[in-house]
Parts: structure tokens; C-alpha cells; sequence
């Protein structure tokens, strides 16, 4: 099946379901992806033979999706209605990154996880996570700019095409009026004011709001959220198109970054601040 | 047998070291500096419901026990952010108002300690009788329809920022020993005839003391606890609470020393190497490390029988652990292990161990407290050697 006419079906599915239920209009139901990553503070050793990261160890919620999960609850709130379902892929069907996300007060999660999946590259990772996103329906999905771990930043905008579904990257800001995404892009010089059609798929830049703390009433209920665990034939995909089989990307080799170089010391006699121009000018800053 | 704490557990500590760490050692000191009181931190776990875990859920709180409030105990301290109240406040008078309260009692108080909206400071110390409770001389008199209370507390935790105070008072004697027989009455700090003044001591932190005076003030009978003349085997209840949080203060504070020191240790460098490296500087960590750990194994096996005896599983005696004993070797070592850690700590980083701004030395005082109060390591000891070896009492 080809990404379009499995979209198509997913298209119509969407229709299929919406008519079908009795959703509130104004609800917003959002699909947040939450990356499980090895503790950045105890970062693991690489796979040698294959470059890839030891993720054997206990995973944690990436601190990046953090902001997409706090966004994806004020959304909710002010929508009066709806709520915000996690999606995440990850190995051994590790659940303790997602229970943070659900102790903030998301509802409940599709966790993905499949030997087949080892190996996956951003693009296997894409379609996967797009197939889950079509299981939740929602208004919108959320994800976070870059990774932690990977920090490809490329994940979200080829979940947005294999969905078919428009995407804003750098979000600062998300508000739904109208039915419509109205997000504020970060650039270098400020904001652009961008809008677009729902369902959409927006990232958030990190920092961008305070990620609430869970309340201890969260922290007890989120063991009782329902955290739907799947496999790859259960998304329909083929093993052999996902993980190290399906993966288009390699790790070639993998090298230590440089050291860097020692800076030069200037001793003031004087003339240290001529040094410093010489200095600057030849880093073409002034 | 399972010694994993849950992922509760877990989201539980990591959520109150985040929110302290917002606030870390430096907001700590200011505070206890200029006279202000950590209100925004105490106000955010509050919110958040991590003041409140301990208070059952049919009044407001987060329905769990001693072991959960003395991992936000813990973790607070381990941030360099130890707040002493939760020890008398959501810990010693929430659990005697809990058992002994009446309906109305309960109804007016508990869900206050569960928002964290109200404090309440505890008061059993006198000038004449510290760690002999029998002896106490504060007197509630009977008159009428109320109490009439007299007498002078000493060392009382946070009058200044708490609404009421705990009093543990003398209601008569015993005609046999002479001995007094108590009662516990819940006082208003602002009640005619209570006044109060700080007693200086070295310690930072945002608590102060307090000498309370209690001049005829009148306490109607409806703020009795419990039973007249019950007083001293009720506010034993309270007691193992108490133990168990100061043990999770020390720990807590020997965890931030540790972590303080081993980072220290691992960056110094004076002879060409991490100081680190030097065994005399290693081993006394690590003999501080191992002793910490013991103390945390001790304070999470009282806080754990504790809660199983409360809620009744297994029978009466719930876990077969001798649930005082645990929590009065848990507050031994808890201590003992804070002492040992900062002292460690504080030699660690040389001549830096004793400035303001690596947050050791200003805790100096916090910790050395844990040995003498709320109860002194010597009464412990008594406790031990005629309880659980069967001496002989000496006084
Ligand atoms: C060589 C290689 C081997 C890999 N091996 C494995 C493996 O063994 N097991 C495995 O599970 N993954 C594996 N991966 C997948 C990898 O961890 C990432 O999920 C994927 O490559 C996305 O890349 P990224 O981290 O750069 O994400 P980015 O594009 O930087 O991520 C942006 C955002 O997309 C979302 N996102 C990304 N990944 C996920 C996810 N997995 N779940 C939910 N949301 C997500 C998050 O919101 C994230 O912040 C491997 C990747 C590579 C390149
Ligand atoms: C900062 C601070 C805060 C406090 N907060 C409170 C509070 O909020 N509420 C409250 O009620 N009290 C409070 N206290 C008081 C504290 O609980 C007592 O100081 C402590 O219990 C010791 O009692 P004491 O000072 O009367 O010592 P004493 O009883 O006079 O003892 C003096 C010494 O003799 C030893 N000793 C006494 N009897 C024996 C014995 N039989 N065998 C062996 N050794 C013995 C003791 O261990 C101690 O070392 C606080 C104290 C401090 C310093």
C-alpha cells in the first residue's frame, strides 16, 4: 500500500468516525508524542557493531516533549473539552517516560514497541508513529522540535507527510480559534504569525512554557491509564519495512568530537586590546 | 520480599526534587537570613498535594502514609531545603488529630493540613521538663465549660507562622506517684493570654524558636484531644511520625553533602589529581555513604511498618516489625548519618567546606540539631537498651 492510499483510508476512517460520535465540536483531542530516552544524566555507551545507543538501560520521559505536554493540556483546558493521548515508540514496552506525561494529567497512551523496531531510523520511526497518530483521530499533534538523544529534528515533518496533514514547526505559541491552528513560529528576528488547518501537526521549541509538576493525585491515578501497547502488524506495517531492515539511514562510523583547541593567552602588557581586534577581525566579526 | 520503591514512588521524588531545586540551598539561606519563611515552596508542594499525602482522602488529602510524606521530607532536604514544620505540622499533630480528633476536630483541621493552608506547632518541651515528660508543669485547669492553662514552653517550632499550637499540659497527678496526668489541647497562637518570644539559636533556617507563655488562657473544652488525662500515651502515637521524619531530614541533608562532596572531590585538583583520588579523602565518604544508605534502609522500613500497622494488614501488628523500634533507630541513624556526610562534606572542600557559598557549613547547625531534637540521642539509647535488649532502667 502506498503512503497516499493508506492516508486516503485514514482520511476516510476519519470521517467515518467523526459522524459516527458523538464528539463535541469544541473539543480538542490532541496526540502528543513523547520520545522514551536513556537518562541524558547517565548517558549510556554505543552499540559497537552497530553505532547505535544502548537503550537497555531504564528510559525517561525526553525533557524536550516535556513543553509539547503541558501546551497539549492547556489546549484542553481552554477547549473546555477533549484530552491528550500520548503516543510513543519505544523498546521493550517501557512505560516509565510515558507515566510522568500521564501524571500531568494526559489521559492515556498508544505505546508501540516491537523487536522488529531495533534499528529504526527517523523515517521507520516517522511511520510509525504516524500509523499510531491515526489510531488516537486527533484535532491535532504535537511533538517536539528535536530530541534529546537523536536530535535529528526530523521525525515530525515526515509524520506530517505521511499523514497528509500540514505542518508548523518552532511553535512558541499554539491557539485554536475558528478551527483552525493559529501558532506562533519562532525565527531568528521574532515570530511569525502562522495559520492552518486542522488536523495539524506542530512542533514546540523547548522552554517555551513551564512544565507543570504532577499533583500527587496525578502521580496515584496514572498507573490506572489505559496505555494501549502495540506491535508492527498491528499498525499494519510489514517488519521488514521498519527497524535496521527498513532503515534507508546507516551509521557509517562514529568518532569522537574534536577536543577543542586550547585558546591563546594574551598577557596584557598594554597592547592586549590591539590582540583581542587582531583577534576578532580575523574571525570576520568586526 | 521487594526492597523497589514504586513508580509512585519514584514520580513522587522526582517531582518534589525538581520543585526544590527551582528554589535550592540559596533561596534557603536568604530566607532563613533576613527572617522571611520559604512561603513560595511550601505554597507550590502544597498546591501540588505533597503537603497534604499523608491525610486520608475523605479529607482532602492524598490518602497515603508516613512513607510517601517522608520521601517529600527526604527530597526536600536533599536539595539543600529542609523544612523542619512538616515534622510537627502534617506529621506529629495531623496523625494525633487524626486518631483522636472528633468528628468535628477533624473536619475543622485535616483539611487544612491536606492543602498545606495551615500550620500547627507542637508543644510538649518545658525549662523543667525536657526529656522527662512526666514532669511536665504546664497546667490546664478545669473551669466550667472551658480549660484554664498556664505555664511556660520552651523551644516551640514556628509560632510565628502557624495558627495554633499542639499542648501537651498537666490536667491532674497521680495520687499514687505524683506523677502528672496529661491532656492535649489545640491552643490559637492568637488566643488571650498566649505570648511568645524567639530564643536565638544557631541554626539557618527559616523556623524559629519560641518560648510560649501561657497566662490563664482560656481553652474551651472543645479543643480537649482525646481523652482527659490520656495525654502521655497518647501523644506516643505521635511520636514514631516524629522519629521517622527528622530520620528523613538527615538523610536527606547527608545526600546533598554526598552529592556536593563527590563532585567536589572528583573536579579538585591540588597535586596533579582529583583529591579524590587521595584515600583520605575517599574513604571517609564512603564510609559516609555506606552509613547513609543504612539509615535510608532504616528509615524506609520504619516508614513502611509504620504504615502497615496504621492501616491494619496482617492483623494488628501489622508487619511484625516493631514498628517504635524501627522509628527510633531510623531517627538514631538518620541523624548520625547527616553528621557524619556534612562533617565529610565540609573536610572535603578544604578551606571552601566553610564558605557561605557552597552551601555546607550553613547547614552545620540543621544537622548537629537532629542529635539532640526532637529527641536526643541519648533517650534513643535508653530506648533501645531497655526495650529492645531488656536493661535494666536507670532513672
Ligand atoms: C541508527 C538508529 C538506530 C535506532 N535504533 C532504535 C531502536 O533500537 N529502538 C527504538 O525504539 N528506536 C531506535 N531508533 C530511533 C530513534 O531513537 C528515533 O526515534 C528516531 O530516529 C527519531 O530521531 P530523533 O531522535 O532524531 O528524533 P527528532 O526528529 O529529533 O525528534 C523530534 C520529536 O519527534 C518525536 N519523536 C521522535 N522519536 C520518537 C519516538 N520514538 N516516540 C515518540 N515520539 C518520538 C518527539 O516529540 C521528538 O522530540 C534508532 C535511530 C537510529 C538513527
Ligand atoms: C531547634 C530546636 C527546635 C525544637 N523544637 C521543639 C518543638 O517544636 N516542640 C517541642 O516541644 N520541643 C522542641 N525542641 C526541644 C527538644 O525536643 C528538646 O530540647 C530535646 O527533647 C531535649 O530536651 P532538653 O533540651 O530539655 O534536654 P534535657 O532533658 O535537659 O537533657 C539534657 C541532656 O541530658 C541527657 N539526658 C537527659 N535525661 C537522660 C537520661 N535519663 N539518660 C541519659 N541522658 C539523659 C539528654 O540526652 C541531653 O543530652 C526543640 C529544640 C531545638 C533545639
Amino acid at each position: 500500500m502506498t503512503a497516499w492510499s493508506w492516508l486516503c483510508r485514514c482520511r476516510r476512517a476519519r470521517d467515518w468516525r467523526t459522524t459516527g460520535e458523538t464528539r463535541n465540536d469544541k473539543d480538542m483531542n490532541i496526540a502528543v508524542c513523547v520520545k522514551q530516552i536513556p537518562d541524558p544524566a547517565d548517558p549510556p555507551g554505543l552499540d559497537e557493531a552497530t553505532g547505535n545507543l544502548d537503550r537497555s538501560g531504564k528510559l525517561i520521559m525526553d525533557d524536550s516533549d516535556s513543553y509539547g505536554v503541558e501546551m497539549a493540556l492547556q489546549l484542553v483546558e481552554q477547549a473546555g473539552g477533549g484530552e491528550v493521548t500520548l503516543v510513543s515508540m519505544a523498546p521493550r514496552g517501557e512505560t516509565s517516560g510515558l507515566r510522568t506525561a500521564l501524571a500531568m494529567g494526559a489521559a492515556k497512551a498508544v505505546l508501540v514497541t516491537d523487536e522488529a523496531l531495533a534499528g529504526s531510523d527517523a523515517l521507520s520511526t516517522a511511520k510509525v508513529l504516524a500509523r499510531a497518530v491515526a489510531r488516537v483521530n486527533p484535532d491535532l499533534v504535537v511533538m517536539a522540535t528535536e530530541s534529546t538523544d537523536g536530535y535529528t529534528g526530523t521525525t515530525p515533518v515526515q509524520v506530517a507527510e505521511l499523514m497528509g496533514w500540514p505542518s508548523v514547526t518552532f511553535a512558541k505559541k499554539i491557539s485554536i480559534q475558528e478551527g483552525k491552528a493559529v501558532v506562533q513560529r519562532q525565527t531568528e528576528a521574532g515570530y511569525d504569525e502562522v495559520e492552518c488547518p486542522l488536523p495539524a501537526v506542530v512542533t514546540v521549541t523547548a522552554g517555551v512554557v513551564e512544565p507543570r509538576y504532577p499533583s500527587f493525585k496525578g502521580i496515584m491515578a496514572a498507573k490506572s491509564k489505559p496505555v494501549d501497547q502495540l506491535g508492527v502488524s498491528d499498525l499494519g506495517l510489514l517488519a521488514d519495512s521498519v527497524g535496521s531492515q527498513g532503515a534507508r539511514q546507516q551509521v557509517a562510523s562514529v568518532e569522537d568530537a574534536p577536543v577543542r583547541e586550547a585558546g591563546a593567552v594574551v598577557v596584557d602588557e598594554g597592547e592586549a586590546h590591539q590582540d583581542i581586534v587582531r583577534f576578532l577581525e580575523e574571525l570576520k566579526v568586526i | 520480599m521487594d526492597f523497589e520503591e514504586t513508580s509512585e514512588h519514584q514520580m513522587l521524588r522526582e517531582a518534589v526534587s525538581s520543585i526544590a531545586a527551582k528554589y535550592g540551598h540559596a533561596y534557603f539561606v536568604d530566607q532563613a537570613r533576613s527572617g522571611g519563611k520559604v512561603a513560595e515552596l511550601w505554597g507550590e508542594l502544597a498546591k501540588a498535594g505533597y503537603i497534604g499525602v499523608g491525610i486520608p482522602e475523605q479529607w482532602g488529602g492524598g490518602g497515603m502514609g508516613i512513607y510517601e510524606l517522608s520521601i517529600v521530607c527526604e527530597e526536600l532536604a536533599a536539595q539543600g531545603t529542609p523544612i523542619l514544620l512538616l515534622v510537627v505540622s502534617p506529621a506529629v499533630n495531623a496523625t494525633l488529630i487524626e486518631r483522636f480528633g472528633t468528628d468535628d476536630q477533624r473536619s475543622r483541621w485535616l483539611p487544612r493540613f491536606a492543602d498545606g493552608s495551615m500550620k500547627m506547632a507542637f508543644a510538649i518541651t518545658e525549662p523543667d521538663a525536657g526529656s522527662n515528660s512526666h514532669n511536665i508543669s504546664t497546667a490546664a485547669t478545669k473551669d466550667g465549660d472551658v480549660y484554664r492553662l498556664n505555664g511556660t514552653k520552651y523551644y516551640i517550632s514556628g509560632c510565628d507562622e502557624a495558627e495554633a499550637v499542639l499542648v501537651v499540659a498537666r490536667t491532674g497527678a497521680d495520687e499514687q506517684t505524683g506523677r502528672g496526668k496529661l491532656s492535649l489541647f489545640v491552643v490559637d497562637l492568637d488566643a488571650p493570654g498566649v505570648t511568645y518570644t524567639p530564643i536565638p539559636v544557631e541554626m539557618t533556617a527559616p523556623e524559629k524558636q519560641f518560648t510560649v507563655f501561657f497566662d490563664n488562657v482560656e481553652v474551651p473544652a472543645s479543643r480537649l484531644l482525646g481523652a482527659e488525662h490520656e495525654g502521655l500515651r497518647e501523644v506516643f502515637f505521635g511520636l514514631n511520625p516524629e522519629r521517622i521524619m527528622t530520620s528523613a531530614i538527615g538523610v536527606g541533608i547527608g545526600r546533598y553533602a554526598l552529592s556536593r562532596a563527590s563532585e567536589y572531590a572528583r573536579n579538585r585538583s591540588v597535586w596533579g589529581m582529583p583529591i579524590g583520588s587521595h584515600q583520605a579523602v575517599s574513604h571517609p565518604l564512603a564510609k559516609a555513604k555506606i552509613e547513609l544508605e543504612q539509615a535510608k534502609l532504616m528509615l524506609q522500613k520504619a516508614a513502611w511498618a509504620y504504615d502497615r500497622e496504621k492501616n491494619g494488614a496482617d492483623g494488628s501488628r501489622g508487619s511484625g516489625v516493631d514498628t517504635g523500634e524501627a522509628a527510633n533507630m531510623a531517627k538514631y541513624a538518620g541523624a548520625e548519618a547527616a553528621i557524619t556526610c556534612l562533617d565529610a562534606a565540609i573536610q572535603t572542600h578544604g578551606g571552601n567546606g566553610m564558605a557561605s557559598e557552597y552551601g555546607l557549613a550553613t547547614l552545620m547547625g540543621n544537622a548537629r540539631l537532629l542529635r539532640t531534637a526532637p529527641v536526643s540521642r541519648e533517650m534513643i539509647l535508653n530506648f533501645v537498651a531497655q526495650h529492645s535488649l531488656d536493661l535494666p532502667k536507670g532513672y
